[in-house]
This record gives C-alpha cells, sequence and structure tokens, in this order.
C-alpha cells in the first residue's frame, strides 16, 4: 500500500531502469526511433540554454568540435551573437564508411532579457560546451526593498 | 477510509522528483585505413571520465552520461541532460589491447587498429 506520491514515483523510478536494461538484451535495431540524436545543428545554429539567476545570466552552447578560435561572441547592449565554423577533421589516407558529422558554418543571434556589463562577461569552451557568464548590468539586478 | 485521506493530506517532506535522462545517438565519422579503424563521435558537454567504452564480443558499445552544471532558472532550455549510447559492430581483426581513445572539445577519436594478421601484406615474388 503506497501512501505517498513519492512511493509511487520511485515504483515507476525503478520500472524505468529496468525497462531500459531490457531494452539493451534485445537487438539495437529499432533504437533509433523515439530517440534524438547527440549533436545537430538546428535551423543552422547549434542548440543553446539560458539561466537566469537574479543578477547574471548564463548562457551555454553546444559546439563540439570547435576550438576557441573557431568561435566568436559579439555583445552589444542586450543583442549576442553567437558564430562560429567548425572543420571537419577527415584524416588523409582513409576510406570513409560513414560520415554523420558535418562541417558547419552558423550566426545564432539572441536578444537577451536584460542588459548586461560587456567588460565582465565570462567566456569558457570545455568538452565542447560553451559557458557564457554575462553579469547584468546594475539597473537591472533585483534589489532589496527594506520594509519601514 | 482514513488512509484515503491521508494521501492527499500528508506533508511531503522530502519529495523526490524524478529525473528522467533522455538517451542520444551520438553522430559518428567512421573511417579506415590499412592499419586501424578510427572512429569520431560528437558527445558535446561529456567529461571524460563518464565515458565508458567496452569492446566485447565483437560488439563496441560507448556510453556516458552528461550532466550540465547550472545556476540559476531556465528561460530557454533546448538541450539537458543526456545519456548517449551507441553500439557498433566490429571486426574480429581488431586488437582490443592496443584500442585508445582521446577526446577532445566533445569529440571522442577512437583508435582501434587492427591486428598484424589482419593487416594487408606485400608478397614478394621470387624470381628463380
Amino acid at each position: 500500500m503506497w501512501t505517498r506520491v513519492s512511493d509511487i514515483d520511485r515504483m515507476f523510478n525503478a520500472m524505468d531502469l529496468f525497462r531500459s536494461n531490457l531494452d539493451r538484451m534485445f537487438t539495437d535495431d529499432d533504437r533509433f526511433f523515439g530517440e534524438d540524436f547527440g549533436w545537430r545543428v538546428v535551423n543552422g545554429a547549434p542548440r543553446t540554454n539560458l539561466y537566469d539567476s537574479g543578477d547574471k545570466l548564463q548562457v551555454i552552447a553546444e559546439v563540439p568540435g570547435m576550438s576557441k578560435e573557431d568561435l566568436k561572441v559579439r555583445i552589444q547592449g542586450n543583442y549576442l551573437e553567437l558564430s562560429g565554423t567548425r572543420s571537419l577533421d577527415a584524416p588523409g589516407g582513409y576510406k570513409a564508411h560513414r560520415v554523420e558529422r558535418n562541417m558547419t558554418e552558423f550566426t545564432r543571434s539572441f536578444t537577451l532579457p536584460s542588459e548586461v556589463n560587456a567588460d565582465k562577461i565570462e567566456a569558457l569552451l570545455r568538452d565542447g560546451l560553451l559557458t557564457l557568464v554575462l553579469p547584468k548590468i546594475e539597473a537591472a539586478r533585483p534589489k532589496q526593498i527594506s520594509i519601514k | 477510509m482514513t488512509e484515503k485521506t491521508d494521501l492527499t493530506t500528508r506533508k511531503e517532506s522530502m519529495l523526490e522528483k524524478r529525473q528522467e535522462i533522455r538517451r542520444a545517438i551520438p553522430l559518428v565519422d567512421i573511417y579506415e585505413n590499412d592499419e586501424e579503424i578510427l572512429l569520431y563521435a560528437d558527445m558535446p558537454g561529456i567529461a571524460k571520465d563518464s565515458i565508458t567504452i567496452n569492446v566485447d564480443n565483437g560488439k563496441l558499445e560507448i556510453s556516458g552520461i552528461r550532466k550540465l552544471q547550472i545556476t540559476g532558472t531556465a528561460s530557454w532550455q533546448e538541450f539537458g541532460d543526456i545519456e548517449y549510447r551507441r553500439v557498433f559492430s566490429v571486426p574480429q581483426s581488431i586488437d582490443v589491447n592496443k584500442v585508445n581513445a582521446e577526446l577532445k572539445e566533445g569529440v571522442l577519436k577512437l583508435h582501434l587498429p587492427k591486428t598484424e594478421a589482419a593487416k594487408p601484406r606485400t608478397i614478394q615474388i621470387s624470381a628463380l
């Protein structure tokens, strides 16, 4: 008898694990259905996330196989532009069996929800993810109102 | 009947949130020359420690879980935590002990060298 919602949830959790283990026992032929591919350019640009934590914004973009020289970040007010090129690292003297990754060139621009301090932006490229930390300008930060 | 009301009124002090990790198939390029098979896989955001590469019984399995480092609330989110997994059949002529992998900028590069016996050989013709 389950009396709490979380108990039921926990049961489903266990079932999911069981199902995924069961899946592995069968052939992998039908795995393509209902699953998405790891990385691809959507509408000509990489996928991004934007997080707002009050005094700063965080933008993360998936940019595998690109070095920091391949990427360009421009900012003006609350307008952010991200562009990059990816060249394929196809080795010479090899015969290609399968080529799914493609070379690409993209530009993506965003209107950020608030203006940011362009001098204090940090950009970090790690494991194929570009993380931008954009501190908001003073006027856009949340303020504590003291109650009299 | 009292138990039924229990279900709705009880305070959840430690509410568990079930996190679903989506599964994704990394895109790959596969190349071959006389010496080895070379595989590239796009796995952005994955750390070196969270990748597993298994070669067993003619199957090569690459898998790994990506966890994003997130601060704040999402204004938009086009990708999230993901489990990459893909299985390939590899010929028995691969020298399993010499397989080596590099991870750079979210791209996994896997060298699968062929065994000596599987490499092409030039046969010398001896003139009589």
